[in-house]
């Protein structure tokens, strides 16, 4: 894992909302291709908007992100910056918590979106890898059905699949089961750790301790907009250093 | 998932089905209902009409005479709303952009057109403009005076298209911001541009709320479109208040005109119920 390059690299992040609400503070963090991170923390410690600036749906204050080799500054402005940010949104997927499919399409229809909007591509090109994605994600019988006929659990599959019809490098996940009933975590969580057996770099703000612990190549603890400690998970879970880091856990392995 | 309707065969009691069909009777019951209590109300208004001695008989020869107005009013009417849509669109995008020129501008359209009276700006367009044309052919500008100098309908077009743009300027602003921003996130996530966002997700999703205020104002435009009457175009209205006046049966051309606005408004309305059954395609307000 050491060899590979940083696909990632977030340097002193800070992200203050208003004037003086300071939610990062200064975040240094690298991730490599093949990675997949866990970041854990209380509710409000910053994880969320962490997760956004990535892809920049939330602006940064100061500092800068590289991904995969172009770096955005914050503070910058102008028309090559937004092509930067479009080009990165390209890279990376990203899964919500509240899963946004596009309620007047179908399965189908959403995972095309991308293809086909923003890459150009015609229907029919789009369809055949939309159908395998479709099938990776186990909802090939589900493909003209609108999200409102869907439960929670396939939403965010759909949503996994619009994603990776993309085919980005990075896939970013925001509490992916948090808004799902419990006999429907298993099944997200499942496709996930399909993801991330097929070599993809997932960086994951969740709760869930399946996907944290088994899943996961690192963990990260962030508590009040601050970096706590980073490690395996197996160390993370049975012997944290910090004393927040402690406390949290304890909360939450309980 | 399914066991146990597999192992247990599905019986729903004897009791329960009463139930189930007693809400069924009630349910259609109530519709018999409302289709006798309209029949009703319709026949006292019709025998109410009767009672007072309405002249049937005029108002059928002069049926005719009134319906050739329908044209004017549909064209007018047409027209209008056609302008209205673009005007809104364009104001709702500007009331929502960030570039301060566009953002100023429809602000005050909106702000101008709908704090002053409709019939004073139908007046504006036809009776005011003239004279900004005669003050600019006075600067030295040629031709501008025949340019500002309109014609009744077009007059009457630009006013209701101008003033009806800007109440539905409101509405389409606040149907786009009604998506909700998840919506708006995902397609940025996805890459898109922020003209794609809108074309591709907020729009379509933005009309299925729009449609039934824009529909309310359809059909009041509809109506309104007698003002241009005003100006001495033989629209529907005009037709019935000229020969009402001149036989001195007023009543009969009004009531007359009345149920012809009424129809057509009726119609616009299954319009709208169908468009609305359309967009609505199976799915659920919630998600």
């Amino acid at each position: 894992m050491n060899d590979k390059r940083p696909i990632i690299r977030i340097n002193n992040l800070h992200k203050v909302f208003g004037r003086d609400l300071h939610v990062l503070r200064g975040i240094n963090l690298e991730v490599k291709t093949g990675e997949v991170v866990a970041i854990l923390g209380p509710s409000g410690s910053g994880k969320s908007t962490l997760l956004r600036c990535i892809n920049f749906l939330e602006e940064p204050t100061a500092g800068n992100i590289e991904v995969d080799g172009v770096v955005i500054s914050a503070g910058e402005r102008g028309k090559v910056r937004d092509a930067h940010i479009l080009q990165v949104r390209k890279k990376v997927g990203m899964c919500f918590q509240s899963f946004n499919l596009f309620p007047h399409m179908t399965a189908i229809e959403n995972i095309i979106e991308g293809p086909v909007t923003v890459l150009g591509q015609s229907r029919k090109e789009s369809i055949p890898y939309a159908e395998e994605l479709l099938e990776w994600v186990g909802l090939t019988d589900k493909r003209d059905e609108h999200p409102s006929r869907l439960s929670g659990g396939q939403q965010q599959r759909v949503a996994i699949a619009r994603s990776l019809a993309m085919k980005p490098k990075v896939m970013l996940f925001d509490e992916p089961t948090s808004a799902l009933d419990p006999e429907l975590v298993g099944e997200v969580v499942d496709v996930m750790e399909r993801l991330a057996d097929e070599g993809m770099t997932i960086i994951a703000v969740t709760h869930e301790m399946h996907f944290a612990g088994d899943v996961a190549s690192r963990v990260i603890i962030m508590d009040d907009g601050n970096w706590i400690e980073e490690g395996p998970p197996e160390e993370m879970f049975t012997n944290p250093k910090h004393s927040r880091s402690r406390q949290f856990l304890a909360h939450i392995l309980k | 998932m399914n066991d146990l309707a597999d192992t247990a065969p599905d019986t729903i009691p004897q009791e329960a089905k009463l139930v189930l069909d007693r809400i069924d009777q009630d349910s259609k019951r109530f519709k018999v209902n409302m289709v006798i209590a309209f029949a009703v109300l319709l026949i006292c208004m019709f025998a109410g009409l009767v009672f007072i001695g309405l002249d049937f008989k005029f108002m059928f020869n002069w049926l005719g005479f009134i319906m050739t107005g329908i044209g004017y009013t549909l064209l007018v009417s047409f027209l209008a709303i056609t302008l209205a849509c673009i005007l809104s669109i364009l104001g709702a995008l500007g009331r929502l952009s960030s570039n301060p020129i566009a953002n100023s501008l429809a602000t005050g359209y909106v702000s101008l057109v709908r704090g002053t009276p409709l019939l004073v700006q139908v007046y504006m367009w036809y009776l005011a403009l003239p004279q900004v044309g005669m003050a600019l052919e006075e600067m030295g500008i040629q031709g501008v005076q025949r340019l500002f100098t309109l014609p009744a309908i077009p007059a009457g077009v630009l006013a209701l298209g101008v003033c009806y743009g800007a109440y539905m300027t409101e509405t389409v602003r606040a149907g786009i911001q009604s998506i909700k921003i998840g919506q708006t996130e995902a397609a940025k996530s996805l890459g898109m541009t922020r003209r794609q966002t809108l074309q591709r997700v907020i729009f379509p999703q933005a009309l299925r709320v729009i449609i039934p205020p824009v529909s309310n104002e359809f059909i009041a435009m509809i109506k309104d479109s007698s003002l241009v009457s005003l100006m001495g175009v033989w629209e529907l209205s005009y037709r019935a208040i000229k020969i009402g006046r001149r036989y001195f049966q007023s009543l009969e051309m009004l009531i007359m005109v009345a149920l012809i606005y009424w129809v057509m408004c009726i119609i616009l309305q299954s319009v709208q119920e169908r468009i609305e059954n359309h967009m609505a395609r199976g799915d659920r307000r919630v998600s």
